[in-house]
């Protein structure tokens, strides 16, 4: 058994790309759900939001691939106020509802026929990547080349992803960092501690709960054109419902409510999700059976090392809903 | 959120041999092994199949040209494929499902003809191809080989306006009794205890794949069912004498109570992937119905069974709800928790009670859609949405808004094409049905007309 093969794979995913853009969406959920106690269960649409406004700019508007940016923060905004303004005077549990439903409607309809000159259906968009890696080749990174040492070696194009990637995860980062340093960000907590006492005090909670809601969907906008413009295309399948629960059970491993949390949490997430992956795919490389009985197989192991993954957010729900980082205090909220 | 009276007791009768923390760690981890056991034990006692067999896939279409001149391929659902070797003997049928596709097994790569079953076929619909179709050995390059069928340019636009819309409203009534069913569980569990269970599409799917692999195994659906709603009562009993009733206890709060469902949801569906792969799978029984015709309705008499029987499972929740005693104190639970055990009433036990229902009902549901459609590792998931649709329109907590609103949902999903939405996209005007309730009447139809936010 190749053990040391597990472990680089393990060190590879705790710094890769898929680290990187669950680091980046999970800064923004922790916004919603650490901070303000708002829970957002459909990070993965503004996501989309933010990927398809990249992904957009070629196929349907032929505009600069910068423009896309704008168009992507303007998504995630109309999308924001379009799950916030029903539910955010409403009990917590009520945006919960609203926003996983937000975020079917969404899938439903980039990857519909009915839709596909607009997000080009199943299919999905290409071609508006190139501006991006051209950057990186004119500092210097050939997509075809070779860089780093040990087994820290990637070609020019990931390691511009992972260079553009981790800036950006530092960026979002302090600047959540510093903003829940500030009366705006206590005000946050408070109202997630107690709505009403922050109302007697003159707040106007709604606003609150607005900014909120839009400042972490933007910044979950940022990780869906990380994704876009790193794979070079737009696929409507990778915004499914699973990847809000994958999100939400990396920042509950590092802990909400901490911005170290959001970022170390979805890290070990992918550096968990690629140990066990590849650790069964060392152990069962034939099929295990008891008589004609099939007990797991090779092709087996995706769904295996996901109902790990689900086990392990019940089981840290329940004996450490603080995660790694957090503050047990500061998971005691009750949507009621 | 106050301790309940009935949770309480649990902790406070352990003897103290070693510290509380590790003492129900231990327990839980037990119990979590040992129901991971049990669940395997019956889900995989059958489940002889795995992804290296070899399958037919049989698409059916039905070709229709967009006003832009563009060609845009709808699935028919419900036609039956039959598959027959190369001496003629018959290898396996299957119907095909929401996505046109029935999937049928067949034991090896070889010669194998592939028919359709012409009086399936949607009423005034004809093969544009021959209604036969061949496939050689060599032919299978990976282990499923599919086979296409199209229905030509449709003639159902001839059929009358109103036999169209009839047909739909009856799908969508059984899918509205369908919903409905499974979501009062839903609505009463978040009445009692506030929570908002994500986990209840899997309550669904178990009692479909229970079902399945009961039926797979040798037993009649009609025996299996009774069987698989009993397995889902008794999930529903264990989810909450050994999960949620201790979380209520150890004062976990809500919003942590909703990501373990979320995260009990993750963690089932991808059994459920595990255990029974990513095909959908009809049940052996009642598979290739022919359609009665019932005034200017089409319906297998399969269908029109799973109607009546979902119409009179839901009449008696409801006479149990309005009528006896325990439907009262149910009731009483749901409008308010603290008041009812001031009464006298023991709102652990009720609660319990409601989580069993809740699992039987959903494993019911599960079977009739199941039944209706075909089985898949995934069908409680799609069915979530709806479900919530349905009791934020009935009410959130109101037993009657789930039934109602549940109901008005299914109709409308299947009745929206009629309006000219696209058939991949008839679940969207009901979520936003959702948002639209929210914004205008947040408690719902029937919900209490109090203060909610």
């Amino acid at each position: 058994m190749d053990l040391g093969g597990v472990l680089e794979a393990t060190i590879l995913q705790f710094i890769g790309f898929n680290a990187c853009y669950y680091a980046i969406a999970a800064i923004g959920l922790n916004v919603q759900f650490g901070y303000a106690g708002l829970l957002n269960f459909g990070q993965a649409a503004f996501m989309a939001a933010g990927a398809y406004g990249v992904g957009q700019t070629a196929m349907v508007f032929g505009i600069s691939l910068w423009w896309g940016v704008l168009i992507g923060v303007g998504y995630s905004v109309l999308l924001g106020l379009l799950m916030g303004i029903p539910t955010l005077r409403l009990r917590a549990d009520y945006l919960a509802i609203v926003t996983i439903a937000a975020a079917e409607i969404v899938r439903l309809v980039v990857r519909s026929v009915w839709a596909r000159d607009a997000f080009g259906g199943t299919d999905g968009l290409k071609g508006f990547a190139n501006t991006y890696q051209e950057v990186g080749q004119k500092l210097g990174l050939q997509s075809a080349g070779e860089y780093g040492f040990w087994i820290f070696t990637f070609s020019g194009r990931s390691l511009w992803n992972l260079i553009v990637g981790w800036t950006l995860v530092a960026f979002f980062g302090t600047i959540v960092w510093l903003l829940m340093r500030s009366p705006w960000g206590r005000v946050l907590k408070a109202i997630r501690e107690d709505e009403d006492a922050v109302r007697s005090l003159g707040k106007n909670v709604f606003s609150y709960k607005m900014q909120a809601l839009i400042l972490g969907g933007v910044i979950g906008s940022f990780a869906g054109m990380l994704l876009a413009v790193g794979n070079a295309n737009v696929q409507p399948d990778n915004f499914s419902r699973d990847l809000t629960f994958f999100v939400l059970t990396g920042l509950v491993l590092g802990g909400v409510a901490k911005v170290t949390g959001s970022i170390v949490g979805p890290m070990l997430f992918w550096a968990i999700y690629a140990f066990l992956d590849n650790l069964l795919r060392e152990l069962i490389d034939r099929p295990v059976r008891i008589g004609d009985f099939t007990i797991i197989q090779s092709t087996d192991i995706g769904a295996v090392v996901f109902m790990v993954m689900g086990t392990m957010l019940v089981l840290l729900m329940v004996y450490r809903p603080q995660g790694l980082f957090g503050n047990r205090k500061e998971m005691a909220f009750d949507g009621r | 959120m106050s301790e309940r009276a009935g949770g309480s007791y649990m902790v406070a009768a352990q003897p103290a041999t070693d510290g509380p923390v590790q003492r129900r760690a231990r327990r839980f981890a037990q119990l979590l092994a040992g129901l991971m056991v049990a669940l395997i034990g019956l889900l995989g006692a059958s489940a002889t199949s795995s992804a290296d067999e070899f399958a037919i896939r049989a698409l059916v279409k039905e070709q229709r040209r967009t006003d832009t001149g563009k060609t845009d391929n709808q699935p028919v659902a419900g036609v039956g494929v039959v598959v027959l070797d190369a001496s003629g003997a018959e290898v396996g049928r299957g119907v095909t499902d929401a996505k046109g596709a029935a999937v049928i097994p067949v034991p090896a790569k070889a010669d194998y003809t592939i028919r359709v079953d012409e009086s399936t076929l949607p009423s005034g619909a004809e093969l544009s191809g021959p209604a036969e179709q061949q496939v050689t050995a060599d032919s299978f390059t990976v282990s499923t080989k599919t086979v296409s069928f199209f229905i030509g340019e449709s003639q159902r636009e001839e059929t009358s306006g109103v036999d169209r819309v009839a047909q739909r409203i009856a799908d969508g009534i059984r899918l509205g009794l369908i919903i409905a069913m499974c979501s009062v569980g839903l609505s009463l569990i978040f009445g009692t205890t506030g929570l908002t269970n994500f986990a209840h599409g899997e309550m669904v799917t178990f009692g479909a794949l229970v079902a399945y692999f009961l039926n797979d195994a040798g037993l009649h659906i009609v025996v299996a069912a009774p069987i698989a709603v009993l397995a889902g009562g008794l999930l529903g009993f264990a989810a909450d004498r050994f999960g949620f009733s201790r979380f209520r206890a150890r004062g976990v709060g809500l919003i942590s109570q909703m990501v373990i469902t979320l995260g009990l949801s993750i963690a089932a569906k991808n059994f459920f992937l595990w255990r029974f792969g990513g095909r959908d799978r009809p049940y052996l029984n009642y598979t290739n119905q022919v359609g009665v015709k019932i005034g200017p309705v089409t319906i297998t008499p399969r269908d029109l069974i799973v109607t009546v029987l979902a119409l009179i499972v839901l009449v008696v929740v409801a006479m149990t709800l309005q009528y006896t005693r325990l439907g009262k104190a149910t009731r009483a639970v749901s409008d308010n928790a603290d008041l009812a055990s001031s009464t006298g009433i023991d709102s652990g036990k009720i609660i319990r009670i409601i989580w069993i229902a809740a699992g039987a009902l959903a494993a019911l549901g599960g079977i009739f859609r199941g039944l209706d459609e075909q089985v898949a590792w995934d069908m409680g998931t799609s069915l979530l949405f709806l479900m919530f649709a349905g009791i934020t329109l009935g009410g959130l907590g109101s037993a009657y808004g789930a039934l109602v609103g549940g109901f008005v949902v299914g109709l409308l999903v299947e009745t929206s094409t009629l309006l000219g939405v696209p058939t991949e996209l008839k679940v969207v005007p009901a979520l936003f049905i959702l948002i639209l309730i929210l914004l205008v009447r947040p408690q719902g139809i029937l919900g209490r007309s109090q203060r909610v936010g």
